[in-house]
């Protein structure tokens, strides 16, 4: 099971509870074994992922969600739907040149 | 002396006259004058215990006058009863609490352990260094006083000090000093440590012809006033350090304690009375704001100076809040007992958070302005009326604070908004006068050092409103300021928004934002206005970057991290943050390196036209280093 912000009570000084970052360090953490287990080319994938997750750490935080990994799961989703968004405009404005 | 003007440069109890007060008076004579000062302080409990309590006391002291009283408890959040003990002498304090804790344990006690210049302050308006008419009668009992100024007055006349500085020519932790350097109206004396009957004939020589108000020392609270000290007790030499005869010093001993994660080291103190010392190596900010910003501090705090010169910003925070709880009828408790109100986890995750920190856009950007709210926490605490007893669970009878379960009620002012209005406004004032001087102004440096004090008050009281132990500190409050901030900053994220600017990055209470047609500092103006009509918060500009680069993780440089980047100013100024430049375990060969590519890349318009002059400048330096 993942860590979630009561399982990581404790430890962090001067807070009771622990930040975004840290529960999202330490879930990254506890998934290392699958990274390890991953292709190298997947592995780069799996990292990309996180580092989505990390750029929208303070919306995160402010969402204040009682299980954090699932919004950052949809930090992940929100930024591969940029790139489709992004690679969709693309495709749209090549047809309209070529058209 | 019927009547004089002149300034307070110490206050003391004394067990015989009350208050004893040193003045320095416009005509440069120093007064010593005494006044009987009675003090007040409060039993609470139920009705029958202080029935009992009043029984006891008229019975046993009847000179205490046990009368009873309503006063504001900001912890209960009503006027509770209680019964007020006035003392004629306020050095009998501790010991008649005492007595009465241990006859009666279930009571709580408030206004017991002030400090008695705050109590001086709150009675007759006037405090340590505030320039005072006074009048006495011919045995020099004090007959009236009143203040001619405000501590929150910019433009104060300041007290004109007599000092005398002595420092030993090493500092005495590391080599054994051979001499001691003396100073007085630019003369300097140099006394030998060979020869003490010889050093301490010349120093008695000095404090008695020039009668110093203030000992200016280096090392003076933990080496040399305890070495002349014992030198002159040894060599039979009255110095003369304090002015009060038949006082000796007081020296308070050093301590050593645990805060935040560190052990911290407090040296011994050395006091004297009727005379200030203040150790430059054992005050407080000595390197950030120097005697102005210590003066400014016992003036705002009401402190005595040798006190304020040695406490922390907390200590004074706390002062500046009792002074105005003992203005408003409001209790000051003596040992708090509070219970946080009950949270759900749900509301625990929301509300245990501090200020927003936003991932920035990684790379170079240009024609980013950066705009920062004004002392935003204090800021918030003074417009949004936070305090701990405006804080309520009845969200009918209040405005319901941003994402929280609880909410202000706006009906009165807080106490700790009271408290800190005067500060914050005369800091913003203080920044606005800054702000128009020339950059080569002679009063740049003392209104800066000034300024200093009053931002280090500013920036602790946010965290006193949070600290269990504070005197009105309370968690809901300290919350709710900081569910305050995180909605101003979006709030601000939203006008920026609206008005087509483009957030580059945002931190607690900054924001980096691109629009392509920012150039001028009037350009920038429409936001301000804006995201201060949408939070009533102040806000201005910090500058223009002509361009600024936000820098990925070491570990990884797709990913982002807040507050780390470079840039420069239009007007030229570069400004770094979180780069190894700026960090204390880089080798200065780093960061020298470092801070020269910049300049480097600084002169330019565009960088990238920099880049082969800084590449050879790196080529050179590691080569330098080969």
């Amino acid at each position: 099971m993942l860590p979630s912000a009561i399982a990581l009570l404790g430890g962090a000084m001067g807070r009771t509870l622990p930040s975004a970052t840290q529960i999202l360090q330490q879930n990254e953490e506890a998934l290392s074994r699958f990274r390890r287990a991953l292709r190298r080319s997947d592995q780069q994938a799996f990292d990309d992922l996180f580092t989505a997750a990390h750029q929208h750490i303070a919306e995160a935080a402010y969402a204040s969600h009682l299980m954090p990994f699932e919004v950052s799961l949809l930090c992940m989703l929100l930024e591969e739907h940029k790139t489709v968004m992004r690679l969709q405009d693309e495709i749209s404005s090549l047809k309209s040149k070529n058209a | 002396m019927p009547e004089v003007e002149g300034w307070i440069l110490d206050i003391f109890e004394d067990p015989k006259d009350g208050l004893v007060l040193y003045i320095v008076a416009q005509d440069h004579q120093r007064y010593r004058l005494t006044t009987p000062f009675p003090i007040t302080f409060y039993a609470l409990g139920n009705n029958s215990e202080l029935r009992s309590l009043w029984v006891y006391l008229r019975h046993s002291h009847p000179d205490l006058h046990p009368a009873k009283a309503t006063r504001l408890d900001v912890i209960a959040q009503r006027q509770v009863p209680a019964l007020a003990i006035t003392l004629p002498h306020s050095t009998e304090i501790r010991a008649i609490v005492n007595q009465i804790e241990n006859r009666y344990p279930a009571l709580n006690f408030a206004d017991v352990d002030l400090p008695i210049t705050v109590r001086f302050a709150a009675a007759t308006g006037a405090y340590p260094l505030a320039l005072c008419q006074i009048e006495s009668d011919d045995q020099d009992r004090l007959i009236h006083i009143r203040p001619l100024e405000s501590p929150w007055l910019i433009d104060h006349k300041s007290i004109p000090l007599e000092t005398l500085f002595i420092a030993p020519n090493v500092d005495p932790q590391h080599k054994k000093p051979h001499y001691i350097h003396a100073t007085i109206h630019h003369r300097g004396y140099r006394l030998g440590l060979s020869d003490w009957t010889e050093a301490l004939a010349i120093l008695r020589r000095i404090i008695h012809r020039f009668n110093p108000d203030l000992i200016l020392t280096s090392w003076g609270d933990t080496w040399l006033l305890p070495l002349l000290i014992e030198k002159s007790r040894e060599y039979n030499v009255d110095l003369g350090l304090c002015r009060e005869t038949g006082r000796n010093v007081n020296i308070i001993p050093e301590r050593t304690y645990f805060s935040y994660g560190q052990i911290v080291h407090r040296g011994q103190q050395v006091h004297l009375y009727g005379r200030i010392h203040i150790d430059q190596k054992n005050a407080m900010l000595w390197k950030d704001y120097g005697l102005e910003g210590t003066l400014e501090t016992c003036r705002v705090t009401a402190l005595p100076l040798q006190t304020s010169s040695r406490v922390s910003p907390g200590t004074g925070i706390s002062a500046i809040e009792m002074q105005t709880a003992l203005r408003e009828g409001v209790f000051i408790p003596y040992q708090k007992q509070q219970a946080e109100i009950f949270k759900s986890v749900r509301g625990l995750f929301t509300a245990d958070q501090g200020g927003m920190i936003y991932q920035p856009l990684i790379g170079l950007h240009r024609n980013v302005a950066m705009i920062d709210y004004f002392s935003m926490y204090p800021a918030i605490m003074v417009y949004y009326n936070i305090s701990p007893e405006t804080i309520t669970t009845n969200v009918k009878h209040g405005d319901l604070v941003p994402t929280l379960d609880f909410a202000i009620n706006n009906s009165v002012e807080g106490l700790v908004p009271k408290a800190l209005r005067p500060l914050l406004k005369k800091r913003i004032e203080l920044k606005k006068r800054l702000a128009g001087f020339s950059a080569w102004s002679p009063e740049i440096d003392p209104y800066t050092r000034t300024a200093s004090a009053l931002k280090w008050l500013l920036v602790v009281c946010f965290g006193y409103l949070g600290y269990k132990n504070a005197r009105f500190g309370r968690i809901e409050a300290h919350q709710a300021v900081t569910a305050y901030s995180r909605e101003a900053l979006l709030l601000a994220k939203e006008a920026a928004k609206d008005l087509g600017y483009q957030v580059i990055h945002m931190y607690v209470d900054g924001l980096w934002v691109h629009h392509p047609e920012i150039t001028n500092p009037n350009d920038i103006d429409p936001l301000l206005v804006e995201i201060q009509k949408r939070t009533g918060l102040p806000i201005a500009l910090d500058g223009i970057f002509k361009w600024v680069v936000f820098v990925g993780s070491r570990g990884n440089r797709s990913r982002p991290v807040a507050n780390r980047y470079f840039g420069v100013f239009q007007n030229g100024k570069i400004k770094v943050r979180g780069i190894d430049a700026r960090r204390h375990d880089c080798t200065p060969f780093v960061g020298q390196s470092q801070l020269k590519i910049i300049k480097l890349l600084a002169k330019r318009d565009d960088p990238a036209d920099a880049l082969p002059e800084a590449v050879e400048y790196l080529r050179y330096r590691i080569e330098a280093l080969q």
